[in-house]
């Protein structure tokens, strides 16, 4: 019965174009506007690394003196600093972890035929790439020794491999960032992930870096930061020695752990760290507090998805009930012209259930086609925030997830839109048609 | 097969009470052919709308086939419907988008019958009423003579044993009146029970049993032939 509904849903549509054409696009227009939104925002709020989010944690301490304030809800400032970052990861526990920061190159070949370009790079320890599951195409991470070493070697993404070398494969040549003439050891896939979530100091939607280096460099090299870096202490910090001996805060601190236990540990050894510290006069301050977040925790903590992307995502639904609006009155119009035929089914045996069904199934049908123009309209608002903002490349596109939500939110839509003038064509009393026919 | 006690009908609105049917009663045999005369805004279509259980009534009894129709709902009444009654109406009532064969399979579909099965008896309702070449057409495409006997093949289709009438000849000229007159005839022959209201004292006539009804009531009967009458109360 069903595929005759569709069938008999179908010649209603011939039978008047103009009106399901006019029908389809506005739940088309409404679909698409929603879904841009909505798109956006669930690709600011999913899950960017699904598999091991529970696991990486990132590290907060509150390094201030009694008395002063940052401006994060808790107080706990959001980076650390040097000092930190260099201990805790010397530190002796068994977990991976990586002390990291964001620093700015001029990239080239030191040739006149090449054009140099300016590139973020990420100073990382080598676990970076187990702990993010960044994805080795040639060689592998630099080793121990050569982090400890100040070897200057770098992992290079796909899409710099493919700029400076080619693609092919470029473990053991060399490059120049800046004056440094660094070697490749690794190329690795292309970081893709629609949130910076493991540095949102700096940008939360911004483009991860497609070069690494071991944070030993940072130090021997002088690199600074290119990232935001927070003081809260007067000290002397015009040079980098005096920057790095600061109480300044631009350094950024993951650990992968496994389990509760092995979060709860990490904790005690957090905060012997800082009574330990205490004793060498710093973090005076009489509660020793600390942030362990995991990548979802730290995501909310730090309100990568602002209160205006969702009052964005509630007003485009709004239009949407607009669109709604509008489709339920022409569907009540368009229902009751065609109470007649109902009052002849009727008469032939079909129950109020089954007209009721029959419309309804019209009214999915609407919404399926709504939902399939919504998507080609949401792809090009979606092409417009990708085009008008280059920060939104990665957010302003649509997943799996969304493309099925699309179809089946037009759907409901008109399920919603259906219901009362399905219910009041089910409802006509049948013998007064039949006469007037 | 039909048995109406005390029936009553009241049309309700705000300012006026409207009695359309008055403590009628009637009781139809199987195999009866009766034609059912009377005024405008009689109450005759008001009757077949409840006999057809298109319509409720406001109190007394209705036994259809045995079974009391006051206690049904809507979803058994559209069964009872669907299984026992087929329609034939002044206006055809045929739905415009389907062909012919659609039309006549409605039924058959909402009785739940598989396609093959409908194919069979639908072809052989087409056949019945001599329009089986015309399967594909729509109803436009016919004259209002051969629409009318597609509204007939389609009330055929589920071989109900009672057909209610409305009117069938109504907008039909003559030489086509007396064709579906015929065909009714032939139906009721081959054992279906027939209610057929008309205006036409002519085409009452031919119907074995007469009945009018005056003000919601059974005011008289006439037999013109055929089997002995049926106590009717007016």
């Amino acid at each position: 019965m069903f595929l005759h509904y569709v069938d008999l849903s179908w010649r209603s549509f011939k039978r008047t174009p103009m009106v399901s054409a006019l029908m389809v696009f506005a739940i088309a227009i409404g679909i698409g506007v929603t879904m841009t939104s909505l798109s956006i925002y669930h690709m600011m709020t999913k899950d960017p690394i699904p598999n091991k989010s529970e696991r990486l944690h990132h590290v907060q301490l509150q390094t201030m003196d009694d008395g002063e304030g940052y401006w994060s809800k808790d107080d706990v400032p959001f980076q650390v600093t040097y000092q930190d970052a260099i201990n805790l990861q010397n530190g002796n526990f068994p977990y991976l972890r990586s002390a990291m920061y964001k620093a700015g190159f001029s990239v080239h070949l030191n040739s006149a035929q090449f054009k140099p370009f300016v590139q973020e790079v990420r100073l990382s320890s080598k676990d970076i790439f187990q702990m993010f599951d960044l994805q080795f195409i040639y060689g592998g991470t630099w080793t121990q020794q050569q982090q400890d070493d100040i070897a200057p070697v770098v992992v290079i993404s796909k899409s710099i491999n493919e700029r400076l070398f080619k693609g092919v494969n470029s473990v053991g040549q060399s490059f120049y960032l800046d004056d440094i003439y660094v070697q490749v050891v690794g190329v690795i896939e292309d970081w893709h992930t629609p949130v910076k979530y493991y540095d949102p100091n700096n940008g939360s939607f911004n483009d991860p870096e497609n070069i690494f280096m071991p944070f030993t460099m940072g130090a021997a090299y002088e690199i600074t930061t290119a990232g935001n870096t927070n003081g809260w202490k007067h000290e002397p910090d015009n040079t980098f020695k005096e920057l790095l001996a600061s109480e300044n805060l631009w350094w950024q601190f993951w650990v992968q752990l496994e389990n509760a236990q092995e979060k709860e540990e990490f904790g005690q050894y957090l905060m012997s760290y800082m009574q330990q510290q205490q004793t060498l006069g710093r973090f005076n301050r009489e509660q020793l507090t600390y942030n362990l977040f995991n990548v979802m925790e730290l995501m909310d903590y730090r309100g990568v998805v602002k209160h205006d992307n969702q009052i964005m995502v509630a007003l485009s639904f709004m239009f949407l009930a607009v669109c709604i609006a509008n489709i339920l009155s022409i569907l009540l119009a368009k229902f009751l012209r065609r109470a007649p035929e109902v009052g002849v089914r009727r008469a032939l045996g079909a129950s109020k259930r089954q007209v009721f069904y029959q419309h309804l199934v019209e009214v999915t049908l609407l919404g399926l086609l709504g939902g399939v123009l919504g998507i080609i309209l949401a792809q090009l608002g979606l092409w417009g925030v990708r085009a008008s903002h280059g920060a939104y490349d990665a957010l302003a596109s649509m997943d799996v997830t969304m493309l099925f939500a699309a179809p089946a939110i037009a759907m409901v839509a008109c399920i919603i839109a259906g219901l009362y003038p399905a219910w009041i064509v089910c409802k006509t009393a049948p013998a007064i048609y039949l006469k007037s026919q | 097969m039909l048995t109406m006690n005390n029936i009553n009908k009241v049309y309700q609105t705000d300012m006026v009470q409207t009695h359309a049917l008055r403590d009628f009663n009637l009781q139809v045999e199987e195999g009866e052919f009766i034609a059912v005369t009377g005024p405008s805004g009689s109450g005759k279509t008001t009757f077949l709308n409840i006999a057809g259980m298109l319509e409720t009534f406001t109190n007394g009894q209705y036994l259809l086939d045995g079974v009391d129709v006051g206690s049904l709902n809507d979803n058994q009444r559209a069964d009872l419907r669907n299984q026992k009654i087929g329609f034939i109406f002044q206006g055809f009532n045929l739905i415009p988008d389907l062909n012919l064969f659609e039309n006549i399979e409605v039924p058959l579909r909402y009785r739940g019958i598989k396609a093959t099965e409908r194919k069979r008896r639908v072809m052989e309702r087409l056949e019945q009423v001599g329009l089986a070449s015309r399967a594909k057409h729509l109803p436009q495409q016919l004259s209002g003579g051969q629409q009318q006997r597609v509204a007939i093949a389609r009330a055929l289709a589920g071989e109900p044993r009672f057909l209610l009438a409305d009117e069938p000849t109504g907008n039909l000229d003559s030489l086509m009146a007396r064709q579906v007159m015929e065909l009714l005839e032939q139906i009721n022959r081959d054992g279906a029970t027939i209610v057929m209201v008309t205006h036409d004292p002519e085409l009452a006539r031919r119907a074995p049993r007469n009945i009018q009804v005056v003000d919601g009531q059974l005011a008289d009967f006439t037999l013109y032939q055929g089997n002995p009458a049926v106590a009717v109360g007016a």
